[in-house]
């Protein structure tokens, strides 16, 4: 089913509203005009009656007739009839009255061939109990035309501003929603070549400032995420761009002509480290594309982190004699993960400390245990990695160097990228911070006891 | 001592049987599963490497039967496809080993020798020996020429896998896992430099040189003519 529009929902709501406000206000007047009528009906018949009581006061005296179409001449719409206390008539002043009237005394309201009455019945003489009953009636037709022409005004008052409000409502409802308009025509114009469109949340109404803010919000990340994806992909293109095309020279220039065997086992050796370069690096790629679909699932086996860390440092003390940079550790703690997984990740993050720490340096691992993490430390000397620069590090390519070593077996700047999944498959967190002349990676890790 | 290699591939499997013969293996090469199978279930192959994606039957329905048939010829997979269910599959039904393409040809050849030894008893020694470098493994102490080396503890587990294996080219990955414990692919070169202090204490002063570097592929212990 087609949903109603926001603006015709609205706008049928005000039309609603409209009606049902005119039309109790008109329900309400016509209801006091009428009981209005009725109360000067009333009065006016009352007075007719002591009128007419005084008039026929002595029923036998000649001048009673007279006395009576006196008293009826003055009001023109007053007809009277008198019966019998047996209920037989006795005297009509008008000859197209009703034959049935009511039999109750008081008022009431008849109508009859077209005529509306206002009847009052009552006893000639109230203290007889068989007295002659008087009824008078009042030709009240012209009142209740009057009341029936308000109605129909009521009803055309409700009709009418029922779909002017609806109108109203709508154009109100139309130029209200605007803003939302205008949000839709930029969602519109999104795609992933144009994700920097904002709305403008300054001239936004309060109600949809906020909304525009978190629609701002998401394509900010959008555009980021989007970037980093792109430049992701144009770096792999680059990354495998130029080891293809050293592979590509290389073979061809060997070919094109007769060779020494030396010559050929050269070249061969060459491509080899090409090849393994490449390698790595699409092992490593699909590593982290493991990990983006969260496909690492790390094992839980209980570890102890200062075991880790001594072996780690055993595997690179060489590394770090040759370097002369001192490796040290201190504090311990327990916890379950993934040996070969964490293994990794810390010997990204020593590899890299022991690249950037100058001779006679040193690097420290430290592990401590705090209330609700458990935090891992990876520090070296010689900062000189600035502020603006820190978050970057982990994203996959990046280094710090800005000349890359473009096809070098060395790494293929995709290690903090891996150790960061991997700390984050860990449910843990990682980021860099320099101080004083430290570099410092800090791993933060869920306690899990 | 004949190998049996199931891959469709027509040019992995040609390099994978020219490499494991010239490396001196006898080598079987088929490309379907189905005869593959019935090659497997001969009983008459020492080692298995199979593909997992294969025509006809898949490995793992393969490594089933030969398994089912109660044969312990030791498996090697090959895949294209690094799924951790895909490992734990292939080892809950009693695959050996695991390589994951791309892989070096020299990690290829470790594991195979390292399979077809697991079999082997070997007489417990109490010294290894290669010319003049003598390891002791009971008073853990190492001689080269009658003189005394001093070794770290992980210089040492280097030169035994190194004298254990001598001959055998190893790739720097596998010596990381072996001696190190470290089973990952890192760019690091922690291994060339534990190479080159171990050649420092065992080669430099003597003429006949022992360690061997093999460009590309890893290190062999082995003693080379002048």
């Amino acid at each position: 089913m087609r949903r109603l529009s926001l603006s015709s929902r609205l706008a049928l709501l005000f039309a609603a509203c409209t009606a049902v406000v005119s039309l109790f206000a008109g329900v309400l007047f016509s209801r006091a005009s009428e009981a209005h009528f009725v109360e000067l009906d009333q009065q006016l018949l009352d007075g007719k009656l002591i009128g007419l009581r005084r008039a026929l006061q002595d029923l036998q005296s000649s001048d009673s007739e007279v006395k009576l179409a006196d008293e009826l001449s003055r009001q023109a719409d007053l007809s009277l009839r008198i019966t019998g206390s047996d209920g037989q008539r006795w005297y009509d002043s008008s000859p197209r009255l009703p034959a049935r009237l009511p039999q109750q005394p008081g008022l009431s309201t008849l109508t009859d061939a077209g005529t509306d009455y206002r009847v009052l019945k009552a006893p000639l003489f109230p203290d007889r109990p068989d007295s002659p009953q008087l009824t008078l009636l009042l030709d009240i037709t012209h009142h209740q035309h009057f009341l029936q022409r308000m109605q129909h005004l009521i009803w055309l008052t409700v009709g009418l501003s029922a779909l002017a409000t609806a109108l109203l409502g709508a154009w109100a409802a139309r130029s209200g929603l605007r803003p939302l308009r205008r949000m839709s025509a930029v969602a519109r114009g999104v795609s992933a070549q144009s994700l920097n469109a904002r709305l403008p949340e300054t001239d936004m109404p309060p109600e949809l400032a906020e909304m525009a803010r978190h629609f701002n919000a998401m394509l900010g990340r959008l555009d980021d995420s989007f970037q980093r994806l792109s430049a992701f992909s144009a770096d792999i293109a680059h990354e495998l761009r130029t080891p293809l095309s050293n592979l590509l020279t290389h073979t061809q220039v060997t070919l094109t002509r007769p060779r020494p065997i030396e010559d050929y086992r050269e070249a061969l050796h060459s491509n080899l480290e090409e090849l393994q370069w490449m390698a790595q690096l699409v092992n490593d790629m699909l590593y982290l594309a493991k990990a983006d679909h969260g496909l690492l699932m790390p094992r839980r086996e209980p570890l102890e982190l200062a075991e880790e860390v001594d072996v780690l440092l055993e595997f690179f003390a060489p590394l770090a004699e040759d370097a002369q940079v001192r490796l040290s550790r201190d504090g311990s703690a327990r916890m379950e993960g993934d040996r070969s997984m964490l293994r990794r990740a810390l010997s990204n993050l020593l590899d890299n400390a022991l690249r950037f720490t100058p001779a006679q340096g040193e690097v420290r691992v430290s592990i401590v245990e705090q209330p609700k993490v458990l935090s891992l430390t990876v520090e070296n000397t010689g900062g000189g990695i600035s502020e603006e620069l820190l978050p970057r590090l982990f994203d996959r390519f990046y280094r710090a160097d800005p000349a890359r070593h473009e096809g070098s077996s060395e790494h293929a700047g995709l290690g903090l990228a891996i150790t960061r999944s991997i700390i984050r498959a860990h449910g843990g967190q990682i980021r860099c911070e320099t101080d004083r002349g430290w570099t410092r990676f800090v791993i933060e890790l869920p306690r899990g006891d | 001592m004949k190998l049996l290699i199931v891959e469709d591939q027509p040019k992995t499997g040609h390099y994978l049987r020219q490499g494991l013969t010239e490396a001196g293996f006898n080598t079987e090469l088929v490309a379907d599963g189905s005869t593959g199978q019935q090659l497997a279930l001969s009983g008459d192959y020492a080692l298995l490497i199979l593909d997992v994606m294969l025509p006809g039957r898949d490995g793992w329905q393969i490594l089933q039967a030969v398994r089912g048939a109660g044969l312990d010829t030791p498996v090697l997979f090959l895949t294209a496809r690094d799924a951790v269910e895909d490992r734990v599959h292939g080892l809950e039904l009693g695959a050996d080993d695991y390589l994951v393409k791309p892989f070096a040809f020299s990690e290829l050849l470790a594991r195979v020798r390292s399979l077809l030894r697991r079999g082997s008893v070997t007489p417990q020694e109490t010294s290894l020996q290669l010319a003049d470098l003598r390891l002791d493994l009971i008073r853990r102490r190492v001689e080269r020429s009658g003189q005394r080396i001093d070794l770290t503890a992980k210089e040492f587990a280097l030169l035994e896998m190194l004298l254990r294996r001598q001959g055998e080219v190893l790739p720097k990955s596998l010596i990381a896992s072996q001696v190190w414990d470290m089973n990952f692919d890192s760019d690091t070169n922690v291994i060339e430099v534990a190479i080159r202090r171990l050649r420092l204490k065992i080669d430099d002063e003597f003429p006949n040189k022992l360690i061997h570097t093999v460009r590309g592929m890893g290190y062999v212990l082995e003693e080379r003519p002048a």
